[in-house]
């Protein structure tokens, strides 16, 4: 379904990914982990197109779209979720769904997509009419979270959604993800949660320092020494 | 009570046109990041388009906003589309932007002031329109017109701003544009449709001046400082603070030039200063 090669991207003279390789078939929930500034966040604005590489392909549904605009990439079924929410905090929760269901195809169906979110998520609909800076952490990305749904994706990329959140949410978020995927939509998901990424993943790549440093499924990586000592702490 | 009463209408007229030059000059520089100095420069071109076509082909002054305001939106969705987004491009840095962007508009400002002066001259200029008061009362009905005008104008944008999709969109870009772009808004369409919203509305605020007040080639700068004042005031990039700020000037305005004509100017920059230090992100700022 999204096919990296190759993918270099640096800020100025700063490059930041190297040669950098991912793959994400249909149906398929993949981890990307990796310490604090080892690209993960640079590796998804660029394929979202807000952030253009220096070389490499990206390709998403057989269609080429490195270069392409973000709107392009979101009306193909591609919605990033991005690092630190990013909810829209002047406007309400109801406003901030709206938003998401932006792409002309899903705006006509933004309220019965407004439906299921609200199922998924009962407290934004409880809150639907409050501002979005007023809502909690948690609350937040969860907000960020259907907000990324309202487009209709068939893949979410989705940027540390547990960052900054009590241990109780985040399993609550956990899971949320996983019935995202039973659901059926493809998750590539960035954490730095190792353990519990691993647990729910399929397969995971580990990212040093802007270079692949490893990848496979979840059930080996954490048996691997690599991964137990880096990023398990043991 | 009369002097009460006029000084309350001239106030609201007053600072319903601040509000929306204001709102204009917040879209151009909270959405667009291009601070336009010469905003003002097309509140005169306004007056002058709507003086012109009444004395050249007798069109209601108030149906020439219906030329002025969609004729100014064209011109600024151009230039933001050549000039502003080649600009952007170009720079490293927002901040870079910022300061490219508005020497170009210091272009635009002499540019069109010299155009304006070319064609109608420097003299101050004016008509006559609905120069009759209410029976009773000693209020032009030209203001109350205006007046209502501005409030039906006023509504009409906010209800485009808070409840279309395009509305949504450009207060989620003035929020954030790459979150907003995450979204799917195509980000230099919705900056150019800023940038020509904030000129008509200029435009449109300067036909309706007409009606009732002298203008003059050089009118423009005032306004432009003014905008400015109520745009630091209102909180930057808050479309609300704008509103409001732009009222509040207004009063103070209608209500100095009452007592004093000639201390309004400090008047604005009194009540500017006072506000700051009460709030000193404005009114809606955060
Ligand atoms: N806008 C920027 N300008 C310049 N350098 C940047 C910018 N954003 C990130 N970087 C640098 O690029 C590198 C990769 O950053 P990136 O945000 O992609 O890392 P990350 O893996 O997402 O980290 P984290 O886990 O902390 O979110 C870092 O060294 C960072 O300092
Ligand atoms: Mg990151």
């Amino acid at each position: 379904m999204l096919a990296i090669n190759g993918l270099s991207a640096s800020y100025g003279n700063v490059q930041v990914l190297w040669d950098v390789c991912l793959r994400v078939d249909e149906g398929e929930f993949v981890a990307l982990v990796g310490a604090n500034g080892a690209g993960k966040t640079t590796l998804l604005n660029a394929v979202s197109g807000v952030m253009k590489p220096v070389s490499g392909s990206i390709t998403f549904m057989g269609h080429r779209v490195d270069g392409s605009s973000p709107n392009t990439i979101v009306n193909l079924g591609l919605s990033h979720i991005p690092e630190s929410r990013q909810v829209f905090t002047d406007m309400s929760v109801r406003e901030n769904l709206e938003m998401g269901a932006y792409p002309a195809r899903a705006w006509k169906d933004r309220r019965a997509t407004m439906k299921r979110v609200f199922g998924l998520f009962p407290r934004l609909e409880e809150r639907a009419g409050q501002f979005a800076r007023n809502l909690s952490g948690g609350e937040q990305q969860m907000l960020a979270l259907g907000r990324g749904l309202m487009s209709l994706p068939k893949m979410c990329m989705i940027d540390e959604p547990s960052n900054g959140l009590a241990p109780r949410i985040v399993s609550e978020i956990f899971e949320i993800l996983t019935s995202l995927h039973k659901e059926g939509i493809t998750i590539l998901l960035v954490e730095q949660n190792v353990r519990q990424t691993l647990a729910i993943a399929d397969r995971a790549y580990v990212l040093e320092n802007g270079h692949n440093a490893l990848d496979g499924a979840c059930c080996d990586l954490v048996e691997s020494d690599h991964v137990r000592k880096a990023y398990l702490g043991h | 009570m009369t002097a009460l009463r006029d000084i309350l209408i001239t106030g609201l007229l007053l600072g319903g046109l601040f509000a929306l030059v204001s709102v204009g000059l917040t879209l151009q520089y909270g959405v667009a990041r291009v601070l336009n100095v010469a905003h003002g420069e097309f509140i005169m071109v306004g007056a002058f388009l709507t003086f012109w076509l009444l004395g050249s082909v007798s069109l209601n002054p108030l149906l020439s906003l219906a030329i002025t305001g969609p004729a100014a939106f064209i011109v600024g969705f151009i230039l933001h589309k050549t000039l502003f987004r080649r600009l952007m491009h170009s720079s490293p840095s927002l901040d870079i932007f910022e300061g490219r962007s508005m020497l170009a508009s210091f272009g635009l400002l002499y540019v069109v002031q010299n155009l304006a002066r070319i064609i109608w001259g420097s003299d101050v200029e004016g008509y006559t329109f609905l120069n009759s008061t209410i029976t009773g009362a000693q209020i032009p009905l030209n203001r109350l017109v205006a007046l209502a005008f501005v409030v039906v104008l006023g509504g009409a944008f906010y209800f485009f701003l808070a409840r279309t999709r395009l509305g949504k969109a450009i207060r989620a870009s003035a929020q954030s544009p790459s979150t907003a772009q995450l979204m799917g808004v195509e980000i230099n369409n919705v900056l150019a449709i800023c940038f020509g919203l904030g000129l008509a509305l200029a435009a449109i605020a300067g036909s309706l001046l007409s009606t009732f007040f002298a203008i003059q080639t050089t009118m423009g700068l005032g306004y432009t400082v003014i905008a400015m004042v109520v745009v630091v005031m209102g909180g930057l990039g808050s479309i609300t603070g704008a509103m409001i700020g732009g009222i509040i000037l207004g009063l103070v305005s209608s209500t100095v030039t009452f007592f004093h004509p000639s201390l309004t100017m400090i008047a604005y920059y009194v009540i500017f200063i006072v506000l700051l230090l009460a709030r000193p992100k404005g009114i809606m700022g955060k």
